[in-house]
């Protein structure tokens, strides 16, 4: 039988599939490799950039709950150079689709990372990180905040005109629809949705917070319904893409996703317990493409 | 100078391994022997292998256990059920299959021609043990392997094949062997015997305390950490440690630049105790 198509497109840039590795979950690619195909998904979204390499949180880093996991990873990265000399060139010598997940601490930082990224080939498209929960500097958790949304995209998207440009947008706000309006406004070619959920969990022995920066990113299974939500909110909001994220560890959530809106998916946290999860998302996805299919049936 | 990396030894892959014997140990130990699956990579000492606790479903992380021993046909786990997970495991039903990911990480390194002490507490004895048994590969010239534990019965000295050239223990109740901590007795062991490295797995002090002995008597010393893992694989950077690199101040992670690391290459006054 000829293998259906499924690709994808969002903005400029066309994914094979619609099934992408979230940011944080398979670093930069080669971690996994031994395991995993990444040449048959949608793309990887590699572990997120800033221009310098930042040591990330104190220990303990992650921390499991019935549903899910807690992280405070921090952001952890070998910095933008490294990257441009070691870990791109690698995804792309091996065919593997990547979106560069980046974050910064100011518009001046994001737009150099455009400009030098501007000047690459290799990669499908950027993923502007403006949701981590774990880090101090206020830049990095101005997602919140829509003014400044839609300034960074558009410094990002004026200098990547050609490549597909994602916005990581938090669940940590009270409308998400509005920050999601105001990355459209900036010239995003999609919303990826969700971030991680701000949670804390304590210590009883100490009676303090598990985590040395007390709160965490909630991700796994327990997440899926707030994800869902906020993707439906967010699919009404806007009329570009949505790539649904958050608790996805089975071919059904994948699909629950699609009805809510969304044009493609990442896995997260469920990878590591199941890595060929994403591989039977696309395989299950190739022999239904209806399911594709955004909005209820 | 930095101290070199080690590097894996095996491609890891995921497997589904029956649990072919569970033999309860003393207190919270517990050994498992689980059925070696068609082509799991052969380990080395050090190794380990990420387990999903059963039920499906029920747990979201994997546990990363030392392997203890692997033959032809099994590979065997020494655990302490420390909460709901090895709580889990230990409830496991023989015949019923586990979910793991293996081998996985570094592993103590052969070191021909040289005599090599151990330093071992509690489930830290499974890849000593491992080294142990495989010394008949010629991994080294000597190798003498101190356990420590509170009791007697904590030692599981009927259970075990103590094969290598000799075995020393330590008790802190003196119920059997040295009458205090191993630490201690491999202090006077290195004073009066000959030895050319120390390897070491254990509590966090422990490790700390035997870093501190090898440093001081000059000798090579390897060490294998445990810390909580989210991917098992390098890529979250859960499970880093503060390390030595070349530009200084470093984090590696414990699960793909370790769990075994050259004692020089880590960062000890910043390393926190497991």
């Amino acid at each position: 039988m000829k293998p259906r198509d499924i690709s994808v497109r969002i903005g400029p840039e066309v994914f094979q599939n619609p099934v992408f590795i979230a940011s944080g979950i398979c670093g930069y690619g080669d971690e996994f490799e031994s395991l995993v195909d990444m040449r048959r998904l949608g793309a990887i979204v590699t572990k997120t950039i800033t221009l310098r390499p930042r040591a990330g949180n104190p220990p303990p880093r992650i921390h499991e709950l019935p549903t899910g996991a807690l992280n405070s990873i921090g952001l952890e990265n070998v910095g933008f150079d490294a990257y441009l000399e070691e870990k791109l060139p690698a995804l792309r010598e091996k065919g593997v689709p990547a979106v560069v997940s980046i974050a910064a601490e100011s518009a001046a930082e994001f737009e150099t990372i455009a400009d030098r990224l501007g000047e690459r080939e290799g990669f499908k498209g950027v993923e502007i990180n403006l949701s981590c929960p774990n880090v101090n500097e206020e830049a990095l958790d101005h997602g919140r905040n829509p003014a400044f949304v839609e300034k960074i995209t558009r410094v990002v998207k004026d200098r990547l005109p050609s490549k597909a440009v994602l916005v990581k947008i938090t669940p940590n706000v009270t409308d998400i629809g509005a920050v999601a309006r105001a990355a459209e406004a900036g010239g995003a070619d999609g919303i990826s949705a969700i971030n991680t959920v701000l949670g804390v969990d304590f210590d009883l022995d100490t009676g303090r917070p598990i985590f040395y920066r007390g709160s965490g990113g909630y991700s796994g299974p327990g997440i899926l319904p707030i994800a869902l939500q906020k993707v439906w909110e967010v699919a009404r909001a806007v009329s570009i893409a949505v790539v649904g994220i958050g608790g996805i560890s089975s071919v059904d959530d994948a699909r629950k996703f699609f009805i809510a809106g969304a044009s493609a998916v990442q896995v997260g946290t469920a990878f590591w317990q199941d890595p060929e999860l994403p591989e039977r998302i696309v395989d299950a996805f190739a022999d239904h493409p209806e399911w594709m299919r955004k909005g209820p049936y | 100078m930095t101290a070199p990396r080690l590097a894996a030894t095996a491609v890891p892959g995921r497997f589904e391994a029956p649990l072919v014997e569970r033999v309860d140990l003393s207190g919270r130990y517990f050994l498992m022997v689980l059925g070696r699956p068609l082509g799991f990579p052969e380990p080395s000492p050090g190794a380990f292998v990420h387990i999903l606790p059963p039920p499906s479903g029920r747990f979201f992380l994997r546990r990363p256990l030392s392997i203890l021993d692997c033959d032809e046909r099994s590979i065997s786990l020494v655990i302490v059920e420390k909460g709901p997970g090895t709580r889990a495991l230990r409830r496991l039903s023989i015949g019923e299959s586990l979910d793991l990911i293996g081998p996985l990480g570094t592993s103590f390194p052969p070191l021909p021609g040289r005599r090599i002490l151990a330093i071992a507490g509690g489930v830290g004895l499974a890849p000593l043990y491992f080294y142990g048994k495989r010394r008949a590969a010629g991994a080294c010239s000597g190798y003498r392997l101190l356990y420590g534990a509170r009791t007697r019965d904590d030692l599981f000295l009927d259970r075990f094949e103590w094969s290598c050239d000799n075995a020393g223990f330590a008790t802190d109740d003196g119920s059997h062997g040295f009458a205090g901590n191993v630490v201690e007795m491999a202090k006077r062991e290195i004073e009066g015997g000959e030895y050319d490295a120390v390897f070491s797995c254990g509590p966090g002090p422990m490790l700390r305390a035997a870093a501190d002995l090898a440093r001081s008597a000059g000798l090579p010393h390897y060490v294998s950490l445990e810390n909580r893992m989210g991917c098992g694989m390098g890529a979250c950077r859960s499970c880093v440690v503060p390390t030595i690199g070349v530009n200084g101040e470093a984090r590696e992670t414990v699960c793909r630049d370790g769990p075994v690391f050259d004692a020089d290459r880590l960062a000890w006054d910043k390393l926190p105790d497991v």
